[in-house]
């Protein structure tokens, strides 16, 4: 893992898609679920503080980019949309805390 | 808000973002042990206090409190334990669909059965004994029932404090159901209702 220490702020290897705060959290949230299962969008929504609008344009991005898995459905007569971690979502997520660790123990500021 | 949302930040923070936020996410999908475990805690802790005080541990009464008094005092406690119980569950079956809500549904099944069943066997053997062995037939058989589906549930979920939860309740079980009617209500009150008040109330602010 090599890091450009002349810019502090250069961190080629992190995956841009999940390097951002906001997707950061939908993907750490989706992670926690087992595979098969689905989290609806007006939980995520509490549970992460976004609002609709706001997580509406990050879910599309990770759709976007294969991480998620979005599901459109009604339930009774209002529509539910659900939301999951790809294989390649759960991959991705798992290498960027990896990255993550690696860059903590490289500059020794390992919590 | 979106430009806020997208600016990189520190590893640091990054690391410390995945960690509430995962910590966060377990918490709500695990259901509320304050909801699964506390009403149980207290409506054993309560009913087996006053089959206790009935029973006596030498054959006498503690308290002027009739065997059916005692059995109403913990039935009415679990009517409320298992009312309160269910709205933690209906609130985690919200979040998450697919094979998860599949399991829970089949195993709330299995909790049901298990119950029924109980309920069969007490009804049609407990009337042909001595009314302190009837007793211990309806604790004993749902204890069992509640030690066995907690195991089960620990491995569904591969979470060892469920496991370990359920193998408690057994041990207390077997060693009241040997010891008899006095002894199995007091252990059951104390280190099973006081026991699960105490490890809702942990694994509540733990985590």
């Amino acid at each position: 893992m090599t890091r450009d220490d002349s810019d502090g702020a250069a961190l080629p290897e992190l995956d841009p898609v999940i390097h951002a705060q906001a997707r950061l959290r939908v993907v750490a949230a989706l992670n926690v679920l087992r595979d098969g299962d689905e989290l609806a969008f007006n939980s995520m929504r509490d549970l992460l503080g976004m609002t609709a609008g706001n997580l509406s344009v990050h879910l599309s991005k990770l759709e976007d980019a294969g991480y998620v898995r979005i599901t459109k459905t009604h339930k009774g007569r209002t529509p539910a949309t659900y939301a999951a971690l790809t294989p390649r979502g759960r991959l991705a997520f798992e290498d960027y805390t990896k990255a993550i660790r690696a860059l903590l123990d490289t500059a020794g500021g390992a919590p | 808000m979106l430009e806020k949302d997208e600016r990189p930040e520190s590893p640091e923070e990054m690391l410390r973002v995945i960690q509430e936020q995962s910590a966060a996410t377990s918490k709500r999908l695990n259901g509320d042990p304050l909801l699964l475990y506390v009403p149980w805690g207290v409506a054993w802790l309560l009913g087996f206090t006053a089959l206790f005080l009935h029973y006596g541990l030498d054959g006498r009464p503690y308290a002027p409190i009739s065997q059916m008094q005692g059995v109403a005092v913990l039935l009415v406690a679990q009517m409320v334990a298992g009312a309160v119980a269910a709205v933690g569950i209906v609130r985690m079956n919200r979040l998450v669909r697919g094979d998860s809500s599949i399991r829970g549904a089949m195993y709330g099944y299995a909790w049901s059965a298990g119950m029924v069943l109980m309920v069969i066997i007490g009804t049609r053997l407990g009337p042909l004994l001595p009314p302190e062995e009837n007793g211990l037939l309806w604790a004993g058989g749902m204890l069992t029932v509640v030690a066995v589906l907690h195991m089960v549930g620990g491995a569904l979920w591969l979470s060892k404090p469920m496991f370990f939860t359920g193998a408690w309740v057994a041990a207390v079980n077997a060693l009241g159901l040997l010891l008899g009617a006095g002894w199995h209500a007091l252990l059951t009150a104390v280190l099973l209702g006081g026991g699960f008040i105490a490890v809702g109330i942990r694994w509540r602010f733990r985590s």
